[in-house]
């Protein structure tokens, strides 16, 4: 890791088009700076060294954080992680969100880091994306040629690998409203008290006792190339046969389904362990406040 | 009775107060400067080229690519500067010449007017290697058919004390014996034996390695550097290259922490030759943190065999043990840590038959050195793991075990058979409180969740400096024209809180408030009083002994001066509240200000002049030890230390079955510290000592891969405790019994706090679960990793609970 950061143009511009015009530019040459933390990074280890860096915290309209009553929230680009916890409806409604993101990085970093770059950075321990994805969420991507929307569950591809296309950025997320009476959680096992997920788990969990119309969700950081939702589950619970059988079954499924790997944080047998007795105990924890 | 004939008073004023660290508010506001703030008009920039493999044959050094980068001054390879380091064995190169021993070890430096072209130039550099095999793991370096690291090792400088074996990987290896441990281990009722290993780690200082260096064109050179041990610095620094030592002058500004890790001599004659060859321009070498972790040495690890053999009462009848010490690619201190832990090898207990060998092997890793504990923390982990072993074979309480075979002044016999003087630190004591705070012997309370458990555990440990013994400290104290003193030391205080107790002692012997002292917190080689080195706890003991003699010389030269002014005998004058008074008579006195620059009489004459006091400490009776026997060269017990501080860890944890993490509920220390110069800065080591070393026990470790490359060069992960993880309750316990040659009769601290708690942690896991662990650091998945192995029906306890806090709730 050098000092210093390499050789960069360094554009901040004050408007979207100007952006999009500067990524159109560069071809994929370019980077996105918002809160940096990912970036300047890899910037200085050398893993990017790209031609341009794009500063984008002075675009204004990406800094809008909005909540639309009975349709959901948008969270711009440029909103940083803490913007996005102090936000009382993110904490009252959005809970699986505010969970785990309450447990990314630590307070500095979340002082810059935002949530649209912690899903474009695609880290496969990326916290908040379990959330967004057990939450439906939906990506804006836009580009010079026009905008579209990506589902959550489309938009990681690999190993710090996104479906947007080089030309293409992200200016906010939608969120929409959660099933009504769930309740969401966010459990990430570490080694210490700030640390990146060995195994991050979220779930969503809504009528727990009623098996016609119960909801539950999987997802999870960590335990696979991209964060991953286990849909496979989720028929499951609809089913009316007690409750602790259904989550040995959930655990069976969801072990099945993901494929850790041994590295310097955790071997795959204890990430295997760990899915196994977190989603218990989040699933136990939802089930019982509901 | 001081040496001065005086009645020393048991009221202090200043002593044993509780005063904020003098140092801490230009800390705190960012004023207080350190080496990496520096900068010299004209400096240049230096970089490292490091190597690609863990052990090889340089081939060839391609860098004319590198010199035609435009700003590059100088390019200098390992051939260019023949010169052999080491503190104890002269076994590094400056820069790796032919051979690479890990890595990341530096092969070529860059010089550049800017870091911008040092960089860009570094990049450029082509070095070709032919691999050898590499060794990462101590004892299979120790086998016939390993890779050798140095095949010269028989050439090498040592220092008296040392032992490397020529032909194999030993650094420096020691023996020794004590009673007949063969015999004891048959008439012994129980025996066991265990295999312990601790990792190498890095002492993660704030602040990272950086040096600047002006060699100058009249000879003489002027290093910047972020040194624990400036006048060690030096003194090595004179003794390799060949330059006198006042021809050196070593600049010390603060410190962003040390912990050992800056001790010994490292980057600052790379980059004082590296000037030299820049044409007598001062150059700059500051490390990346990933750098540091490449290049800057770090703590030894250790493997560790104890054999017990005790009595059914649980009296330890013998003891023998094999430490080997990870010493990674040079010697430098790991060889005295295995030294260290080699005349301590029994922990504080009072065994009659002992047999002891400790060697520090080399490893292919970057090395290692001194590192707060030095050594003790990974010996102690054996011996208190190991004793609770024994505890529960025998059926017996883990205190009362420690109890009946601890350490007692003039009673116990240490492994080198040296009789523990009669007012050393009470072990007993120490256990007997530490226990007590956490309600030894009552059962925890049960915990929230069924899925988790709650254990105590206690574990002991005694630490003294690990020095020559002639590891000399001086100190000078320079009144001013207004009565106020400039106290000029050796050590470096980067946390511990020297400053101010030197400070106190210097205002209780004088009779000045604490304001009119100045410690001077910068040092200079050619301005400072010398000391040997700021390690091994040992600055409170011996600069505070320097300084005592000091301020009492002063004092002495005051009260000559006021003597012939007042017209009584000095014996007969006091200092006291700024002023010399007559005894009995305080109303007959003159200020201090009117003496301390001489006396001036109304008419002009004077008499007298400026005062400056004196002083010095020398560990006494100390002896040299036989590294094959542990004795003093003529055969008399050995005797390692000055002073010995003991102490007792003791934690109540809750352990999470399904995950393996660990909590700290509570944790109490307590430490035998003869006098507290200053209880809120001990209490802040041992708050401060507690986290680190909970860290370490928990958390950190170097992780290497197969190749040896390091797979954790960053602090995303090697993790450090942070300010979540400090337990919420911690107490602290000072016991004070006082050591006759002491200041005041303090001993140190600041390393003994640290050496117990991760075997305290481990014992209470034990006492949690029943399950034992040998191997730290004790992370989730390496103590579930044990649980699995030894009671794995627990984890699926734990899960059925789990499943059953769902029925009975829901």
């Amino acid at each position: 890791m050098s000092l210093i950061l390499p050789k960069f143009e360094y554009y901040k511009p004050s408007t979207l088009d100007e952006a999009l015009e500067l990524l159109a530019k560069f071809k994929g040459d370019a980077r996105i700076l918002a809160g940096g933390t990912d970036l300047i990074v890899d910037l200085r280890s050398r893993i990017k060294k790209p031609k341009a860096v794009i500063d984008i915290k002075g675009i204004k309209e990406l800094h809008k954080l909005e909540y639309i009553e009975g349709k959901g929230l948008i969270v711009g680009a440029t909103v940083t992680l803490n913007e996005l916890l102090e936000h009382p409806i993110v904490k009252s409604k959005f809970h699986v969100l505010y969970d785990s993101v309450r447990q990314l990085a630590d307070m500095q970093l979340r002082n810059r880091a935002t949530l649209v770059g912690n899903i474009c950075n695609a880290s496969p321990a990326a916290d908040s994306a379990p959330a967004l994805l057990v939450l439906d969420a939906k990506v804006k991507a836009v580009s010079k040629r026009g905008e579209r929307v990506i589902e959550i569950k489309d938009f990681f591809k690999w190993v710090k690998k996104t479906a947007l296309e080089p030309d293409e950025m992200v200016t906010e997320v939608f969120i929409p409203e959660p099933p009504e009476g769930s309740r969401g959680k966010y459990y990430k096992a570490t080694r210490n008290v700030e640390d990146l997920a060995i195994v991050g788990v979220a779930g969503l969990v809504a009528y727990p006792n009623e098996p016609s119309k119960r909801i539950v969700r999987l997802a999870y950081a960590s335990v696979a190339p991209t964060p991953i939702r286990i849909y496979e589950v989720e028929e499951l619970f609809k089913r009316d046969e007690p409750l602790p059988k259904l989550i040995d079954e959930a655990v069976n499924i969801a072990l099945r389904k993901v494929s850790p790997i041994t590295d310097v944080r955790g071997s795959d047998w204890y990430r295997r362990h760990l899915v196994d007795v977190l989603t218990r105990k989040l699933l136990i924890e939802l089930f019982l406040e509901g | 009775m001081d040496f001065y004939g005086e009645v020393v008073s048991l009221t202090f004023k200043v002593v044993g107060k509780s005063i904020p660290r003098i140092d801490g508010l230009i800390k705190a506001s960012g004023e207080a400067q350190y080496a990496f703030d520096l900068e010299i008009p004209g400096m240049l920039w230096a970089k490292l080229v490091r190597s690609t493999i863990a052990h090889g044959i340089i081939k060839k050094i391609d860098y004319s690519e590198a010199l035609k980068v435009k700003g590059v001054v100088a390019v200098v390879t390992g051939k260019d500067l023949p010169y052999k380091l080491g503190i104890y064995v002269g076994d590094r190169d400056v820069l790796a010449v032919d051979r690479v021993l890990w890595y990341g070890q530096p092969v070529v430096a860059v010089v550049a007017d800017s870091l911008e072209a040092a960089e860009e130039a570094a990049e450029k550099v082509v070095v070709e290697y032919e691999p050898l095999p590499a060794v990462l793991d101590p004892e299979e370096a120790l086998k016939p058919d390993a890779p050798l690291l140095h095949p010269k090792l028989g050439e090498y400088r040592r220092a008296p004390g040392f032992n490397p074996i020529p032909g194999t990987n030993i650094a420096s290896k020691y023996e020794l014996k004590k009673g007949d441990p063969e015999k004891a281990f048959k008439e012994a009722d129980v025996v066991i034996e265990n295999k312990f290993k601790a990792p190498m780690v890095s002492h993660v200082y704030l602040e990272t390695m950086n040096v600047i260096a002006w060699y100058h064109r009249d000879g003489t050179i002027e290093i910047w550097s972020s040194a624990q041990s400036p006048f060690a610095v030096r003194y090595l620094m004179s003794a390799s290259l060949g330059i006198p030592l006042h021809k050196i002058i070593i600049h010390r500004p603060f410190i962003g922490g040390g912990f050992g890790g800056k001790a010994g001599l490292n980057l600052e004659p790379l980059v004082a030759l590296l000037s030299k060859h820049a044409g007598y321009r001062p150059v700059r070498l500051l490390l990346s943190r990933e750098e540091n972790f490449y290049i800057a040495p770090v703590r030894t690890g250790i493997i560790a065999y104890i054999k017990t053999g005790a009595r059914k009462d649980g009296r330890i009848i013998a003891h023998d043990s094999t430490y080997i010490f990870d010493s990674g690619g040079y010697a430098d201190y790991a060889v005295n840590v295995a030294r260290a832990a080699w005349y301590k090898c029994t922990g504080p207990y009072d065994i009659p038959n002992v047999h002891c060998i400790s060697m520090a092997v080399y490893t292919n890793k970057v090395y290692a050195t001194a590192f707060r504990g030095f050594g003790h923390m990974e010996f102690h982990w054996a011996v208190e793991r190991q004793l609770d072993i024994l505890a529960h074979e025998l059926g017996i309480d883990p205190l009362e075990i420690r109890l009946k075979n601890a350490l007692l002044p003039g009673k116990g016999v240490l492994p080198t058979g040296e009789k523990l003087r009669e007012d050393a630190g009470r072990l007993d004591q120490c256990l007997i409180e530490a226990a007590k705070a956490i309600d030894w012997g009552k059962p925890p309370e049960k915990p929230k969740e069924p899925w988790k458990v709650r254990g105590k555990g206690i574990a002991a440990l005694y630490k003294g400096p690990a020095e020559p013994p002639n590891a000399a400290a001086s100190a000078i104290v320079k009144f001013n024209e207004d009565g106020s003193v400039d106290v000029l030391v050796g050590t470096t205080d980067y946390g511990q809180g020297t400053i101010t107790s030197l400070a106190q002692i210097v205002a209780e012997e004088l009779g000045l408030p604490i304001e009119k002292v100045h410690v001077r917190f910068y040092l200079d080689t050619d301005a400072n009083a010398y000391t040997w080195q700021t390690v091994g706890s040992r600055s409170t003991f011996q600069d505070g002994n320097a300084v005592l003699m000091a301020a009492r010389d002063a004092k002495r030269k005051i009260l000559e001066i006021a003597s012939q002014v007042l017209h009584v005998r000095p014996e007969n004058l006091e200092l006291r509240d700024e002023k010399v008074c007559v005894k009995g008579e305080p109303w007959e006195c003159v200020s201090l200000q009117e003496v301390v620059f001489g006396y001036t009489y109304p008419n002009g004459h004077t008499v007298g002049g400026p005062v400056i006091g004196v002083g010095y400490h020398m560990p006494e009776r100390r002896t040299y030890l036989d590294p094959t026997t542990g004795r003093a060269p003529d055969g008399s017990p050995g005797a390692p230390t000055i002073f010995i501080t003991f102490g007792a860890q003791a934690v109540e944890i809750e352990l999470d079955l399904l995950t393996g993490k660990v909590e700290i509920l509570r944790y109490a220390g307590a430490f035998d510290i003869g006098k507290a110069i200053n209880p809120l800065l001990v209490k802040g080591q041992i708050y401060g000592g507690a986290v680190m070393a909970m860290s370490l026990g928990l958390f950190e470790e170097l992780k290497y891969g197969k190749d040896g490359r390091l797979l954790n060069p960053n602090l995303t992960d090697y993790k450090v405790a942070r300010a979540g993880d400090i337990p919420k309750k911690m107490i602290p316990i000072i016991i004070e019994n006082p050591q006759a040659d002491g200041p005041y009769g303090a001993r140190g601290l600041a390393e003994n706090v640290m050496i117990a708690l991760p075997a305290a942690i481990a014992n209470a896991i034990y006492n949690a679960t029943g399950v034992n662990i040998y191997e730290m650091p004790m992370t989730p998945e390496n103590i579930l990793k044990a649980i699995k192995e030894q009671k794995p029906e627990l984890i699926e306890k734990a899960k059925k609970a789990l499943m059953e806090y769902l029925e009975k709730k829901g």
